[in-house]
């Protein structure tokens, strides 16, 4: 099955579904029923799937469905949640502290999926079209390896014309950016800026240094070139792995709010009765 | 003008005899195993002075002195050579051996569901943590001697034969030609009954023999004619529809050749940083463009690529692997449209390929008029081929990139049965494959996520399981084994951690690790206190539930492993949109 007839298929179960509830909401409304346990006990059942594709990811060795449908029903059920959750809040900020804690975390919970699917599906093209993709793990090593390489060439150089220039440059600028990862955000926002005006930088100093550092130069803007590829592959992929730290807390947080919530909407309701 | 060159550093060049397959073989060895009935006959003047007869044996065979119970070759080894008993007596086992009674604990069964679910408390902190207590109480195999030299036998000769049903091969009988010929797995376990020498040939000089010696030929090739051909062809889907005389029939007349190198993997690591258009310089050619088409070829195994003249150069159109025709094209449109029979494209062994030659007329008499006709392509009567520009970027035959396809053929991916393919605009790097291998393997992730790449399809460094799995050749105790559901597997109980098997992959896909006990500590050779080795690998999760955990657990439909021989899933997944 091709991408776009698995997203046709998902959609159309979805909207039927989302139709089913609807249906289901209205005749309880129309029987005089409050049809916030109705939602509240939907949204809870949808939390429980949700939440369970995480416990799925922690039972690889179980046959329990390839992860690729997990995810599917993960999504395309969270976008269900948004509708469900709109029908029991009825879009607006709850008055009790606890219903707003929860709203919040909810409303965060769906956004960071939202994101997270978002970038999942948008930032590994990206990252396979802007040069070498590296292992993520494997980042530190290599920026290692090139500032090593890098330092060489500054030392060969003095070594071979006793000039500074090249020496110099590699201490102002090209050791600090050697030394850890750089323009993060700038990554983020696609700009290429920094390393191009490295690059201008390195260029202008051919005009100053003796044939040999010309040569020696190239081969630093090679190295950093490299670097700054190994910059975007870390924002980006530090932004790919990322989110899920913000999502996975937010999930069991809303859990245990959503808990209590259930406990004391049901005594309230007691009460009320 | 003189012209001087840089001396650098010289060495003598390589010759094919530097490394004897036996290196202590002596005049009168050699003498011996000539006397033999299988080789007396031969006429040495067939042989140049270069590769004479007697330096064949000399440096393509070894002697083996055996003990009782010494295992020879075990049903399922991938065999590269022949044996002949020189004295004493071997006995074929010919009612098949288990893994147990080779010393393998490789299980044969799937984990139940709460076996699998115990991974999740069981498995270790600690990587590469071995059981010693099962090492210590017999767990390990009987093995003689060590390193490539080692051999396993059988502990308990007398009960083994009360239980088995053998028969007895003495001094001067040959075995194993079968397998050698075709390297194809061994169907039999063979083992020395008492005291017992024999002279292991190796393949190429099988092979040499064969080639300059009519009587040796028609004698080895009668054998696989008699035993095996017909076999082999009925596991052709072109042939696969004629009853057994007809098989018989076309058996008798069809030639066996093998192009290429039986050793293939040993120079692939070079070819891998050959330029591209440096790369069919060295395949040879099979059946060329434009050439007479004699008969139709099937590929007995190995794989072989399919080009057609663009130009001044050959464009890879297709590959072709075990059980695959070549030339049925040619032959439908000789006999639809009158049309000559002139191969429309070349055929080349990449590596090692083992071809069945069936001659056109028999094609035309018995397979044609009754073949399935979903095998047979299209064949309109067009007058010519319809090649593609040289600039087009879809490989007319496959339904890829060109660039793609030449990618697959030249890093020889297209050997895998299990090939690990990942979509680099769909993975995120989330590692969940790699962290459900090592779920599934001890908290041990059996592969890599990394490896060749061409534009957005990474080739992992995860084994293939490959048609042609070289890393069986030569493993002293076959411990390295396919596993009865197809995948190759590492027996760990058995594995002596020689490093054959990781020396021989031509794609790095095995890893030799240090072994630790419980506590986490190396567990080390008593007796030299180095650390004990064992070579690991990706077995596709075969006790696992529900198939390669990998594949599974990969939430954006990135990761796949695939058998390349199916060319059609493979152009669907690479063409997903």
């Amino acid at each position: 099955m091709t991408f776009a007839a698995r997203r046709l298929r998902n959609t159309s179960i979805a909207l039927a579904a989302l139709a089913l509830m609807g249906l289901a909401v209205w005749l309880h409304h129309l029987a005089l029923r409050d049809t916030s346990f109705l939602t509240g006990w939907l949204l809870v059942a949808a939390f429980i799937v949700l939440a369970g594709y995480n416990m799925r990811k922690k039972l690889p060795f179980l046959p329990l469905a390839d992860s690729a449908s997990w995810l599917q029903v993960h999504v395309y059920l969270g976008y269900l949640t948004i509708a469900l959750f709109l029908m029991h809040t009825g879009v607006k900020m709850p008055n009790g502290v606890l219903e707003s804690v929860l709203w919040v975390l909810v409303v965060a919970l769906l956004v960071t999926g939202l994101f997270g699917i978002a970038i999942s599906r948008l930032i590994p093209g990206a990252l396979t079209q802007h040069g070498e993709r590296i292992i993520y793990e494997r980042i530190p090593a290599f920026r290692a390896q090139l500032a090593s390489e890098v330092a060489d060439l500054a030392t060969k150089s003095v070594e071979q014309t006793a000039s500074g220039t090249v020496a110099s440059y590699y201490t102002q600028r090209l050791q600090p950016f050697f030394a850890r990862p750089r323009n993060f955000w700038l990554h983020l926002l696609g700009s290429s800026r920094p390393r191009q005006a490295m690059c201008r930088e390195i260029r202008s100093l051919e005009r100053y240094v003796a044939k040999e550092d010309q040569q020696t130069l190239d081969e630093i803007e090679a190295r950093v070139l490299a670097k700054d590829n190994l910059d975007y592959q870390h924002a980006w992929q530090s932004l790919l792995k990322g989110w899920l730290f913000l999502h996975i807390p937010l999930t069991y947080a809303a859990i245990v709010v959503a808990v209590v919530h259930v406990v004391l909407a049901y005594a309230f309701a007691s009460a009320t009765s | 003008m003189t012209v001087v060159t840089n001396p650098g550093t010289a060495i003598s060049r390589p010759q094919r005899w530097d490394r004897p397959f036996g290196p202590d073989m002596t005049d009168a060895d050699v003498e011996r195993v000539l006397a033999q009935p299988i080789f007396r006959d031969i006429d040495p003047a067939q042989f140049p002075a270069s590769l004479s007869l007697g330096d064949i044996i000399r440096n393509d065979a070894r002697i083996q002195r055996l003990s009782a119970g010494d295992v020879i070759v075990r049903e399922g080894d991938y065999g590269n050579s022949v044996f002949v008993v020189l004295s004493g007596r071997v006995r074929v086992v010919l009612d098949g051996t288990t893994d147990r009674e080779l010393g393998r604990r490789t299980s044969h069964d799937r984990r139940n569901f709460f076996q699998a679910l115990r991974q999740l408390w069981a498995n270790p902190r600690q990587p590469e943590v071995r059981d010693v207590a099962a090492y210590r109480n017999g767990g390990n195999v009987n093995v003689r001697g060590t390193a490539e030299d080692a051999r396993t036998f059988i502990d308990d000769l007398d009960t083994f034969l009360g239980r088995h049903k053998t028969v007895a091969i003495d001094a001067g009988e040959a075995f194993g030609e079968i397998a050698a010929l075709a390297r194809s797995p061994r169907t039999a376990t063979v083992f020395a009954e008492g005291e017992t020498e024999v002279v292991e040939l190796r393949w190429q000089g099988l092979r040499d023999i064969r080639r300059r010696d009519r009587g040796f030929r028609e004698y080895v090739d009668g054998l696989y004619r008699q035993r095996s051909l017909t076999q082999h062809l009925s596991e052709s889907p072109i042939f696969a529809h004629l009853d057994e005389a007809t098989l018989q029939r076309i058996a008798e007349q069809t030639i066996f050749e093998t192009h290429g190198t039986f050793e293939w993997f040993g120079s692939f690591k070079q070819v891998k940083q050959r330029d591209p258009s440096e790369v069919l310089e060295h395949e040879p050619v099979i059946a060329e463009e434009g050439h007479y088409l004699d008969g139709l070829m099937l590929i007995r195994s190995g794989f072989a690529r399919i080009t057609e003249q663009l130009d001044h150069g050959q464009r890879t159109v297709g590959y072709a692997t075990k059980n695959d025709v070549f030339g049925l094209e040619e032959v439908l449109r000789h006999v639809r449209h009158g049309e000559e029979l002139c191969l429309r494209r070349s055929l080349r062994a990449v590596g090692y390929v083992d071809i069945l030659r069936v001659p056109t007329a028999l094609i035309e008499e018995y397979v044609l008029p009754t073949a399935p006709p979903s095998l047979l392509p299209r064949t309109e009567a067009d007058g010519g081929k319809d090649t593609m520009p040289a600039w087009a970027e879809q490989c007319s035959d496959l339904d890829m990139e060109q660039s793609l396809v030449d990618f697959l053929v030249d890093n020889r991916t297209i050997n895998g049965t299990a090939t690990m393919l990942i979509d680099t605009d769909r993975c995120t790097s989330c590692d969940d494959c790699v962290r459900a291998c090592a779920a599934a393997h001890n908290n041990n992730p059996r592969f890599r996520r990394h490896g060749p790449i061409h534009e957005n399809l990474q080739v992992t460094n995860a084994c293939m399981h490959c048609a042609d799995p070289v890393c069986l050749i030569g493993c002293p105790t076959g411990a390295i084994h396919r596993h009865p559901s197809g995948p190759v597997v590492i027996d760990d109980a058995t594995c002596i951690g020689c490093g054959t098997c990781a020396n021989s992959c031509p794609y790095d896909n095995i890893s030799m690790v240090e072994i630790r006990d419980a506590a986490g500590d190396f567990i080390v050779d008593s007796a030299t206190n180095q650390p004990i080795v064992k070579a690991t690998k990706c077995d596709l999760c075969y006790e696992q539930l529900g198939g390669p955990a990998c594949q599974r657990a990969c939430p954006h439909d990135a990761l796949i492993r695939i058998d390349m021989r199916d060319r059609e899933t493979l152009a669907k997944w690479v063409n997903r949109k």
